[in-house]
């Protein structure tokens, strides 16, 4: 670890993820690092997840693809999010993105969905060369039993040189997170987006997807402290932050590190707040 | 693209409208008839708002009454991310252009009742004449924006479901007259009336060019910027954010 690093995501890797700084965006929210220009001040960052990629390209989900979630008071207190893992593919994802996270002020972490060993194989392989790739965070499907997750993240490991972080699910963080550890992950994001089901009126379906929200925070504050009492590698808080209190609340419980998921998309200067109070020299924490 | 604190500087009744007066010069240079601002009201998604009247120092928004920005007095301030998406682009060569809105969404199209000829419409020593209609329909004479709020110079035809004011029955009666007369279409509605409005396009011009009939499209947005994918609108060739490649879409593109 570098002596300006704070953190170290990956201290058994023979190359390691030191980041400068705790906080980064959650994979998802922030495109493949060039959407948001000079609305993120990206050089406050520990690094950057972008993503989420598949090894071939995908249309994405039928539309819609957004629906709020009304609040009690009106207006919206969250939202549905379902994109169908819209992506032009590994490939043509590193083409086209490749320079430019070379250029980037911080590490760049690409989030590989992983919906199959093989594809997972596939997806990391082409990804494993990649100089500007500093890390590999794989998604795992909601369904996901140990063995899925024993297979999916030993593919990731053996096709990846980089650092290797696996996304949980947020309702089976704990069953499976030693899975993932004992297969080869060299950190753990507590957890993934919960999902949910509404009801669209106007295409008369019903829409399944991802759920972000301040509500999530407690959900997934409560899940990576139970990952903490059985996951012996750093851990990655990651749901429901919205302010630099519900940052802390994860580093409090044993996060390593934290990622901002919704909050980006309202406030995209909140990424930079939260990090530079959870700068090491803020003292926050 | 810039994310700003702007301050509203008025705000009052306008027809059905509450008008809302931003002060963003960091903002109003980039803005365009179609372009938007994402406001933070409150909620947990940004909400977009489009501009109703632009200036080189700010713009208004024209809202209905229970919009979250209609609440907003002179002097509050509102945390603007902007100006984003493709607006509406009227060709140089253009000299008919017409306008099909219902009421609610009027406002987007306000900029281009006021649209003037440009120095590429003259011809040698002459200027061209530049015509601009509006096709304006709501379901009844008091629900219809007040004739006497839009410029002068507009060639206005208005359409009542219930015949209470100008001609009674569906503006699809009026549109194919009028798709004939003009050489650019700009409109704004509920999409669910885009796919009649394309096909009578279709059966009354013979191959209209890209951008003759274009259409703003706004399903719900999180990001703005293209990062979470979740504006998708179906078109020919598979799928366009709206945030990004929109919210104005060439109709006839539009599935």
């Amino acid at each position: 670890m570098s002596e300006e690093a704070v953190v170290e995501l990956a201290p058994n890797h023979k190359v390691g993820l030191a980041l400068t700084n705790p906080v980064m965006p959650a994979a998802g929210c922030f495109g493949f690092g060039m959407e948001y220009g000079r609305l993120v001040e990206v050089e406050t960052l520990g690094a950057v997840v972008v993503g989420p990629i598949t090894a071939g390209p995908r249309p994405g989900a039928k539309p819609p693809r957004t629906l709020p979630l009304p609040s009690f008071q009106g207006g919206t207190e969250g939202v549905l999010l379902h994109t169908g893992l819209a992506n032009a593919g590994a490939a043509a994802v590193v083409h086209r993105y490749a320079r430019a996270w070379a250029h980037s002020p911080v590490p760049v972490i690409v989030h590989v969905a992983g919906t199959s060993p093989g594809e997972t194989a596939s997806c990391c392989q082409r990804l494993s060369g990649v100089e500007a790739v500093a890390g590999i965070e794989l998604g795992l499907p909601n369904t996901a039993d140990p063995d899925d997750v024993t297979a999916t993240v030993r593919a990731a490991r053996t096709a990846a040189s980089q650092p290797l972080i696996v996304r949980l699910p947020l309702t089976s963080a704990a069953a499976l997170c030693e899975a993932a550890i004992e297969a080869g992950a060299d950190a753990l994001t507590v957890a993934a987006p919960p999902r949910g089901t509404v009801w669209h009126a106007a295409s008369g379906r019903f829409v399944t997807g991802r759920l972000y929200g301040r509500f999530v925070h407690p959900l997934a504050l409560h899940a990576l402290c139970r990952v903490a009492e059985l996951a012996p590698v750093p851990l990655i808080g990651c749901g429901g932050i919205h302010s630099v209190e519900d940052g802390l609340a994860f580093l409090r419980a044993g996060a390593t590190a934290i990622q901002v998921s919704g909050a980006l998309w309202r406030d995209p200067a909140c990424l930079a707040r939260i990090a530079r109070s959870l700068a090491p020299e803020a003292g926050s924490w | 693209m810039v994310q700003t604190d702007v301050l509203v500087t008025d705000a009052d009744q306008s027809g059905p409208f509450v008008r809302v007066t931003f002060s963003a010069p960091q903002i109003a240079p980039a803005l365009a008839p179609g372009r938007f601002v994402l406001a933070d009201l409150e909620n947990y998604l940004r909400i977009p708002l489009f501009p109703a009247r632009l200036g080189a120092e700010g713009f208004d928004v024209l809202v209905p009454p229970d919009h979250p920005a209609a609440a907003l007095q002179p002097r509050a301030r509102v945390d603007l991310i902007g100006p984003l998406g493709q607006g509406f682009e009227v060709p140089a060569a253009a000299r008919r252009l017409l306008l099909v809105a219902d009421t609610p969404h009027l406002p987007v199209l306000l900029p281009l009742t006021r649209q003037k000829p440009s120095e590429t419409r003259f011809s040698g020593k002459n200027l061209v004449s530049f015509s601009v209609a509006l096709l304006l329909s709501a379901p009844t004479a008091a629900e219809l924006y007040p004739i006497q709020l839009l410029p002068t110079a507009l060639e206005v035809h208005a359409v009542t479901t219930d015949g209470s004011a100008g001609h009674g029955g569906s503006a699809l009666d009026l549109f194919p007259d009028l798709v004939r007369w003009a050489d650019c279409v700009c409109i704004a509605g509920e999409p669910a009336t885009y796919p009649a409005l394309a096909n009578i396009i279709r059966e009354v011009r013979v191959g209209p060019g890209p951008h003759f009939a274009q259409a703003l499209v706004v399903p719900p947005m999180a990001c703005g910027v293209g990062a979470c994918q979740g504006c998708a609108v179906p078109v020919a060739h598979g799928t366009r954010l709206a945030c990004t490649d929109g919210p104005v879409f060439d109709l006839l593109e539009l599935r």
